[in-house]
C-alpha cells in the first residue's frame, strides 16, 4: 500500500485553515462594511470603518487571485 | 498516408466518442461550481451555466500539457489499445447519463478508470489491475474528500454566521453573495484545466497509435479547441438534475452558508491539486455543502448523502462493468465498433426520454429538492413538483398564495 498520508494531512491542513481564513476575511470586511454605512447613515463618520473594512476584504480578494494564479499553469 | 479507410472510422468514431465523454464531463460536473450560487441566487441559473462554460473552455484551452497517461497507475499502460479506450469511454458515458439521470453528482474521472479497467480486465485479466491503486486513489479518497470539504465549509459557516450575527441580512447577503460568485468562479476556471485535458490526452493517445501524430507531441490546436467547446457545451447545458440535488437535495443553502462552502471547495480543490493528494471535483463539492449544512445546524438529508456515497462507490465498478461488457464488442473490428457506437446512441435515447418523465430545466431547478425517477410515473403531490400545475392566475393577483405543499391526490 502507497498511501502518501503526509501529502493528506498537508493537504486537509492547508484546506481548512485557507477556506476558514478567506470566510473570516470576507464575513468581516462585509460586517465592517456594514457598521460603516449604517453609522454613515446616521451622521457619523464612517470613514476609518470603511477602509478597515475594505483592507479586509482586498486581502480576501488577493486570496483569489493568488488561487487563479495557481489554477493557470502559465503562471509558473 | 499510410492508413486504411477502416482504421480512418474508428479513430473518427473514438474521437466523437471522446468529445461526447467530454460534453457528459461538463454537464455532470457544471453543479460542483455552480450548484451554490444557483440555490442561493447568487446567480441566475442561465448566468451561472454561461459563466461555467465559458470558464471551463478558457480553463481548457489554458491548460495544454499532454495528460501522458489516461491509465492512473490503475494498470500497466502498454495495456492500452484503441478499441480499450472506445470500450472505456463508453462505460465512462453510461455512467454519466445514469448517475444524471437519478440526480446523483458522481466523479467523471473515476467514470473513465472504471470503463477503463473494465475493458482492461475482459482484455488482459483481472490480474492485470493493480487492486491497492483502487483503495488508493478511489476508496481512500472518496471518504478523504467529504471529510476534509466539510470540515472547512462546517468551521467557515458557523464563523460566518457569528462574525455576522448583528449584520442586516440586506447588508450581509450581497457580500456573501459576491464571494460566492467569485469562489465559484473559481471552481469552473480549475474544472476546465483539469478535465478539459483528460479528453485531450485520450484524442491525443488515439491519434498517436494510429500513427496520424508523431509520438511524444502535445495535443493539436483543433483538439484543444474541440474538447475544450465539449466541455463548454457540457456545463452549458447544466445537468439540472445534479444541479437540483446539490443545490436543494442535500441541504437548504443560505447565502453566508454558501459562501463558505464555496470557499472550502475551491480552497481544497486547489490543495489536492498542487500538494500531492489527488481529490475528486465532485467529492470536494458535495462534502463541502454537507459540512456547510452541518456548520448552520441546518437539517441535512443524511439518507440522500449516504446514496450519493453508494453511488460514489459503485461508479468504478459500474462504469467498469459497461466498459467491460463494450469491450467485448469494440476488440470484434469495424462491425464491432459500428454495433458498440449505435447501442451507445440507443442507450443515450433512452436515457434521456426516461429523463423526459421528470423533466428539469433552469426554470425549474430551485423548485424542489427531489429527482423523481421511477416514481415520476405518480402525479405530482405539490405544485412545486411540476411547473404544469401552477395555479391558474386569478383576478387579484396580490391575494392568490401559492400553497406550497398540498396534497393533489
Amino acid at each position: 500500500m502507497h498511501i502518501d498520508w503526509a501529502a493528506l494531512g498537508v493537504v486537509a491542513v492547508v484546506s481548512i485553515v485557507s477556506s476558514v481564513i478567506f470566510t473570516i476575511l470576507l464575513a468581516t470586511g462585509i460586517r465592517l462594511v456594514s457598521v460603516a454605512k449604517i453609522k454613515s447613515n446616521e451622521g457619523g463618520s464612517g470613514v476609518a470603518i470603511f477602509s478597515a473594512a475594505y483592507l479586509l476584504l482586498g486581502i480576501a480578494g488577493l486570496l483569489v487571485l493568488f488561487g487563479i494564479y495557481l489554477i493557470v499553469p502559465q503562471f509558473h | 498516408m499510410g492508413i486504411d479507410v477502416t482504421e480512418l472510422f474508428v479513430v473518427i468514431t473514438v474521437i466523437a466518442v471522446a468529445l461526447i465523454f467530454d460534453f457528459t464531463n461538463g454537464f455532470h460536473d457544471s453543479a460542483n461550481a455552480m450548484a451554490g450560487p444557483v440555490a442561493t441566487g447568487a446567480l441566475k441559473p442561465r448566468t451561472a451555466v454561461i459563466l461555467g462554460a465559458f470558464l471551463n473552455l478558457v480553463g481548457a484551452c489554458l491548460s495544454t500539457e499532454v495528460a501522458k497517461t489516461i491509465s492512473g497507475g490503475f494498470f500497466d499502460d502498454s495495456l492500452i489499445t484503441v478499441p480499450i479506450i472506445l470500450a472505456g469511454l463508453v462505460g465512462a458515458i453510461v455512467w454519466n447519463l445514469m448517475t444524471w439521470l437519478f440526480g446523483l453528482p458522481s466523479s467523471s474521472s473515476h467514470a473513465l478508470f472504471g470503463g477503463l479497467i473494465g475493458a482492461v480486465v475482459v482484455g488482459a485479466g483481472i490480474a492485470s489491475v493493480h487492486g491497492w491503486v483502487i483503495v488508493s486513489k478511489v476508496l481512500l479518497p472518496a471518504i478523504v474528500a467529504p471529510l476534509v470539504a466539510g470540515m472547512a465549509a462546517a468551521w467557515g459557516t458557523r464563523l460566518a454566521y457569528r462574525i455576522t450575527r448583528k449584520t442586516p441580512s440586506v447588508h450581509s447577503n450581497t457580500g456573501f453573495k459576491y464571494g460566492q460568485a467569485f469562489t465559484a468562479s473559481m471552481v469552473a476556471l480549475a474544472h476546465g484545466t483539469s478535465d478539459g485535458q483528460k479528453t485531450m490526452g485520450v484524442i491525443t493517445l488515439v491519434l498517436i497509435a494510429a500513427n496520424l501524430q508523431a509520438s511524444g507531441t502535445g495535443p493539436q490546436l483543433w483538439v484543444i479547441i474541440a474538447a475544450g467547446i465539449a466541455i463548454g457545451l457540457g456545463t452549458y447545458s447544466g445537468g439540472w438534475r445534479i444541479m437540483r440535488t446539490m443545490g436543494k437535495g442535500i441541504v437548504e443553502i443560505e447565502t453566508p452558508q454558501g459562501a463558505a462552502s464555496g470557499a472550502a471547495t475551491s480552497a481544497t480543490i486547489l490543495a489536492s491539486a498542487h500538494l500531492g493528494f489527488g481529490l475528486s471535483t465532485t467529492h470536494v463539492s458535495t462534502g463541502s455543502i454537507l459540512g456547510s449544512g452541518v456548520g448552520r445546524g441546518a437539517k441535512v438529508r443524511w439518507r440522500l448523502a449516504s446514496r450519493m456515497v453508494f453511488a460514489w462507490l459503485l461508479t468504478l465498478p459500474g462504469a467498469g462493468l459497461v466498459g467491460g461488457l463494450a469491450a467485448l464488442l469494440a476488440d470484434q473490428g469495424v462491425f464491432g465498433v459500428i454495433a458498440l457506437t449505435v447501442l451507445l446512441a440507443g442507450a443515450c435515447v433512452v436515457i434521456y426520454v426516461m429523463s423526459r418523465r421528470h423533466k428539469i430545466t433552469h426554470a425549474n431547478v430551485t423548485d424542489s429538492h427531489e429527482v423523481l425517477v421511477l416514481a415520476a410515473a405518480t402525479p405530482p403531490t405539490t405544485y412545486a413538483d411540476d411547473p404544469r400545475l401552477e395555479a391558474p392566475p386569478t383576478g387579484k393577483p396580490k391575494k392568490v398564495k401559492r400553497p406550497k405543499a398540498k396534497s393533489a391526490a
